[in-house]
């Protein structure tokens, strides 16, 4: 689009822009860090994550408050308008997302006192699939991406899929052994963050969705979290 | 909560008991225009344009000065018949009749479509005669009719309690947005359909304009309205169905909510972001 008549309206989009940019980087480093703490037993990548949550919070507030004066100062109107509300509302989201990953960090720290007689792979899977998947929505805000959006809005599917089988095998170890039950509770509520995560970077992609081309996404949003009706029953 | 309420409180589309509005849905034509050229001498003003005026609603245009918007207000009500080499070709349809159509009696023509200006332009006279004066050439009324039509028409117009004291007064010794409301009043004094308003309040303070804004809100119970304006905002707290003009041409229309979210022309896009080059 060619540039407004008041320059110091594109200089404020603009920056509405970085910011939104410097928060997703922020965060998409939290996961990552969480992940390194998790799966590699890193407790010094544990405490970064943690560090980075103030951040992320004071970005939050930042673009909040720069969403409200451009709001009252500029009128905006149509696309201006959808990607600047839009803004807010994504900037809530991956405050969240940065809160999963802090909580995540958090319960390596207890995690890395037990020794797992289990592995780590569904987990680790997860993970590779939850990093992608908000690269990808954090490059499509960065963009204005619908295509790459609609792509993420998709993959939640096989992460909820991920998340489903973790559920039902973290269960299986705490009924083979109750030893394993401190261990495996940090990890579901682990693997339920990182469920989560996926779910607000589908938030992200609706959201990006109607910034851009003024429409909601038209087909119904695909939900894959059966943990709500799993059980698991030892054998008889 | 009865369960007639709780029905009702189902069927509709609310949340918290707030009715969450979705697009104005467009009525029917008060006004149809179609395929309507405007020329200034060789000058081609207006090029095929094809707009209905919704009954009771109102229709806000917007576009750069020298698009045309103005030039089509003044189309409606043949304003341009006073000005020689000005012409209008094409359809403007009201009950079965072409405004546009030369045989067209003006004088009922504009008792039906009463416009309103930029400037307030009220008469040299009295508070009470600037409304009486339009009355009289169409209306033959006994003194307390009159009175009735100027008492109707000065409420209509939320001006009633700020003048029913001094009637007799010139109209040139009120404020300026007392004056536009008078000119409202006298406007609809003469029972018009259509009310046409050309930036009615550019040249307003910010509270007479927000009356203004109430005004016409209150009005298009009554009334089928379209407001030129250059004021975007205006349009899109004013207008239930807005279009946009550019060169002569009207590029889109759509209901105000539509134009100010999710315009479908690039143009308007440019336009109502302040993108326009």
């Amino acid at each position: 689009m060619p540039e407004h008549l008041v320059k110091s309206y594109d200089t404020e989009l603009n920056r509405l822009r970085a910011m939104m940019s410097e928060m997703g980087g922020i965060v998409e480093n939290q996961v990552a860090l969480a992940s390194q703490a998790i799966l590699q037993r890193d407790s010094e990548a544990a405490t970064q994550a943690v560090a980075e949550d103030p951040r992320v919070d004071a970005l939050e507030r930042d673009i909040e408050q720069f969403v409200v004066r451009i709001l009252a100062l500029r009128q905006p109107m149509a696309a201006d308008l959808r990607f600047i509300v839009a803004s807010m509302k994504m900037t809530g989201d991956l405050e969240r997302i940065g809160d999963y990953a802090t909580n995540a960090a958090k319960r390596s720290i207890v995690l890395s006192q037990f020794a797992l007689p289990f592995s780590l792979a569904g987990l680790a899977n997860m993970f590779r699939l939850v990093q992608a998947q908000l690269k990808s929505i954090i490059d499509a805000v960065g963009a204005g991406d619908t295509d790459m959006a609609i792509e993420v809005w998709r993959s939640d599917q096989a992460i909820d899929d991920v998340y489903n089988g973790i559920f039902r095998e973290l269960i299986t170890y705490m009924m083979e052994d109750p030893r394993n039950i401190t261990p495996c509770t940090h990890l579901l509520f682990i693997a339920k963050n990182l469920e989560r995560i996926g779910d607000h970077a589908t938030n992200i992609a609706e959201t990006v969705y109607y910034a851009v081309r003024g429409e909601v996404i038209p087909d119904a949003r695909p939900k894959g979290d059966n943990s709500p009706y799993a059980v698991v029953r030892p054998q008889e | 909560m009865s369960t007639t309420m709780q029905e009702a409180k189902m069927a509709d589309n609310s949340h918290g008991g707030v009715q969450v509005r979705s697009a104005t849905a467009i009525g029917a034509a008060r006004i149809a225009i179609s395929d309507l050229d405007f020329y200034y001498g060789a000058h081609k003003a207006l090029k095929a344009i094809n707009l209905n005026l919704p009954d009771k609603q109102v229709t806000g245009m917007i576009g750069p000065s020298g698009c045309g918007k103005s030039t089509l207000l003044r189309v409606l009500n043949r304003m341009y018949d006073l000005y020689p080499g000005q012409r209008a070709e094409g359809k403007a349809m009201m009950d079965g009749q072409n405004i546009v159509d030369p045989a067209t009696d003006l004088n009922a023509l504009r008792a039906r479509i009463g416009m309103v200006f930029q400037k307030p332009t009220p008469f040299p006279m009295s508070i009470y005669e600037n409304i009486a004066f339009g009355v009289k050439l169409h209306e033959k009324l006994s003194k307390a009719a009159m009175d009735e039509r100027v008492e109707w028409s000065l409420s209509r117009a939320a001006l009633w309690g700020e003048v029913k004291d001094r009637l007799n007064s010139p109209a040139m010794g009120m404020s300026g947005g007392q004056q536009q409301r008078l000119c409202i009043a006298r406007t609809i004094a003469v029972r018009p359909e259509v009310i046409l308003l050309d930036e009615p309040t550019s040249a307003l303070d910010p509270i007479s304009t927000l009356k203004i804004e109430e005004l016409i809100d209150e009005l298009k119970n009554d009334f089928t309205i379209a407001i030129v304006t250059h004021n975007m905002q205006q349009a899109a707290r004013c207008a239930d169905q807005v279009a946009f003009f550019y060169l002569g041409e009207m590029v889109e229309v759509g209901p105000a909510e539509q134009i100010f979210t999710a315009p479908k022309e690039k143009r308007t896009q440019e336009y109502v972001t302040g993108r326009f080059g």
